[in-house]
């Protein structure tokens, strides 16, 4: 796999979309949670501030009804100077908004009639230098156009506020990075256990059953699934050994008879005239011997396929197609039927050669068997979605479309064949080749004649 | 030639010890893996024909352990079971070919040939020029010629023409050809070989007097000078 497909493939798992959904979910109550956290605290400060301003402003009205202009202003003036209340700002303007008295240098710049409550900001010394802190005040007037401001810093507040955002911010942030994170690691350790057992099940699939899955020492699910399958696979390995078995048996016991027939029947023909009736005879027997000894050899064929124990190698099958279309080039020539061909290089299947070959004569048998004198076949390699694809196509009489499911069952040859030799075995072993090969099969309408397609 | 036959099968043992001895060899039988082990040890065995499966020591084994013991002796197995991946696992073993039953005596006694001759000509194998009668092969420049006249061919019929040149005066079947020319196991139901055969004959034989590519009724092929 490239590093870009497996960095895909991690994002595709079904762990790290997982994770993806869970990340969200507790960024959302993280959010949810911090908020409410944020929002109650910011509440209760504002509040108590707020009071307090209100208490303040309460005193400072009852006192400028009862004191002259230049006691208020002293009394505003030493309020000012209090160090015990810290933070407190008041600032008493006159009707042309000048500062009369107060710890802020300047009116702010608003509106006079800008409601009650108003937030500006002020320098205050920080040290060696200044720094503008967030004010929150309440204005009022005073009698003869004289205004007031008192309010006090919140900028310590502002600071918490915006601590408890960061926090929240972070928090979101780092949920989300962990938790994809974590989706990712274990997307990948997932997908690395996924892709050993796939890689494993592909090599059981092309007929080596003694692989088995691997097991790692933990007593997780995917262990204890993969224990499962393997038990299942020593047995599917006991019966498909079990089925070689019978079907060695039974090649032995028809093999040993046959050869016995034909070793007797050549032995007696020795000596005997090349025309005489005996000799006759036993040449039929001979004849037969090699009859039964075909479709003994087709049955055993189809059967081994289809038990899936063939040894499978590399198979180089734009080598093979373009080998059998030269291998049966001269023959088709000889017949005045034209056997035209394209093969793509380089396709490969995992298989086996001679089952693959034996299936590709068996259809070029057949084409040549139904294509009359004049006609074409054609043979084509070529690429089609996911894999290889081999044609055998000739424009002979065809298979109508409601036997083509027929042909492939063993033995059937249509009323047309019956005059022609063969075993009728021969579409059914390039089903079971197909098979075997995990390839599709399509008969379909050549128009005329008929196509076959060997889909990998 | 000295043949040593172990087979269990009684009739095909006969069988094939008469044939054999009819065609010119002498022959020594054993009916079990073990006896026959013994005896395919001797030097004096030149060819060896094993069944598969024999009582006391499977066929497969002896050749197994035949060959352990560093004896090159040819060995034809025979054998009752499929050919796909049967043959394989038999020349795996140490066998040298691989014949299914129910053979014709004349495709056996045809490998007989070709296994002996290999046996005593590895010279031919290495020989760049094969030569028949007025009939020269380069192997290394790919040039035939025939009288001095230099003959066409395409690329299968150099291969098909080589082959029968390395087995010249044996008689060579159409399966030893789709086998040891195009590396397929199968009969097929088309005569493919023979049209591939009467190709050749044409560009070799067709312009001389004399013919070398002969047909043998019932066996298959013979590239010889005939007398």
């Amino acid at each position: 796999m490239e590093p870009e497909q497996r960095f895909l493939g991690v994002l595709g798992s079904s762990p790290f979309r997982i994770a993806v959904v869970y990340s969200l979910v507790f960024a959302f109550g993280a959010v949810a949670l911090l908020g409410g956290v944020y929002f109650a605290v910011s509440e209760v400060v504002d509040g108590s501030t707020d009071n307090l301003i209100e208490a303040e402003v309460q005193g400072l009205r009852e006192q400028v009804l009862v004191l002259s202009r230049s006691d208020f202003i002293e009394l505003v003036e030493q309020r000012s100077q209090d160090q015990d209340v810290r933070g407190a700002v008041y600032l008493m303007v006159d009707p042309q908004l000048r500062p009369v008295a107060g710890n802020v240098p300047a009116w702010p710049k608003i509106a006079a009639n800008q409601g009650k409550w108003i937030q500006f900001k002020v320098s205050v010394p920080f040290g060696d230098a200044t720094r503008e802190h967030e004010m929150r005040a309440e204005n009022f007037p005073l009698p003869g156009g004289y205004r007031m401001l008192v309010g006090h810093d919140v900028q310590e507040r502002q600071d918490v506020k915006n601590l408890m955002l960061r926090g929240l911010i972070a928090a979101v942030v780092l949920t989300m990075l962990l938790g994809l994170g974590g989706g990712f690691w274990m997307g990948r350790r997932i997908l690395a256990q996924a892709g050993a057992i796939s890689a494993v099940a592909t090599q059981i699939m092309r007929g080596d059953l003694s692989q088995r899955l691997p097991v790692r020492d933990a007593e997780d699910e995917i262990n204890t699934l993969a224990r499962e399958i393997n038990s299942m696979l020593d047995k599917i390995e006991q019966l498909t050994l079990g089925m070689r078995t019978v079907l060695d048996s039974a090649a032995h016991d028809l093999r040993t008879p046959l050869n016995r027939l034909q070793a007797t029947a050549e032995a007696a023909m020795t000596g005997l005239a090349p025309a005489s009736t005996e000799r006759r005879v036993l040449e039929r027997v001979t004849t037969e011997v090699d009859r039964m000894r075909s479709t003994l050899d087709a049955l055993l064929r189809i059967a081994l396929a289809e038990t899936g124990t063939v040894a499978r190698e590399a198979v180089d099958l734009s080598a093979l197609v373009a080998s059998m279309v030269e291998l049966y080039e001269p023959v088709s020539e000889e017949r005045h039927i034209q056997l035209e061909s394209s093969v793509i290089p380089g396709a490969q299947v995992q298989g086996s050669r001679q089952l693959l070959a034996q299936a590709l004569a068996n259809l070029l048998d057949n084409a040549l068997k139904f294509t009359p004198e004049g006609g074409h076949i054609r043979v084509l390699l070529r690429r089609a979605g996911s894999g290889p694809e081999v044609v055998v196509e000739d424009d002979g009489p065809g298979i109508p479309a409601d036997k083509r499911e027929l042909v492939l069952g063993r033995r059937v040859r249509l009323d047309e064949a019956r005059k022609l030799p063969g075993s009728g075995l021969g579409l059914s072993l390039v089903a079971a080749v197909t098979k075997l090969h995990g390839a599709k099969l399509v008969l379909d309408d050549a128009n005329p004649g008929l196509r076959v397609t060997l889909q990998f | 030639m000295h043949i040593l036959v172990v087979e269990d099968d009684q009739v095909a043992r006969d069988a094939l010890a008469k044939a054999l001895a009819e065609a010119g060899h002498t022959v020594e039988v054993a009916d079990n893996g073990l006896e026959g082990l013994q005896m395919a040890s001797s030097a004096a065995v030149e060819l060896a024909i094993v069944d598969r499966m024999l009582p006391k020591l499977d066929g497969l084994a002896l050749v197994q352990s035949l060959r352990a013991t560093g004896r090159k002796t040819p060995v034809l197995i025979l054998s009752a079971l499929g050919e796909v991946d049967d043959r394989i696992t038999g020349l795996r073993a140490g066998g040298d070919d691989y014949l299914t039953k129910p053979y014709h005596m004349s495709e056996l006694l045809a490998r007989i040939d070709a296994l002996a001759r290999r046996g005593d000509a590895g010279n031919a194998e290495a020989n760049t020029r094969l030569k028949l009668a007025d009939l020269e092969v380069d192997r290394m420049t790919r040039r035939v010629t025939r009288n001095g006249k230099k003959i066409e061919l395409t690329a299968r019929e150099f291969q098909l023409l080589e082959f029968m040149m390395r087995h010249s005066g044996q008689v060579v079947t159409r399966t030893m050809l789709l086998e040891g020319v195009w590396d397929y196991h199968f009969d097929p139901q088309t005569n493919v070989i023979d049209v591939h055969i009467s190709r050749l004959r044409q560009a070799i034989d067709k312009d001389f007097d004399k013919p070398l590519l002969h047909t043998v009724r019932g066996a298959g092929y013979s590239l010889r000078e005939d007398e």
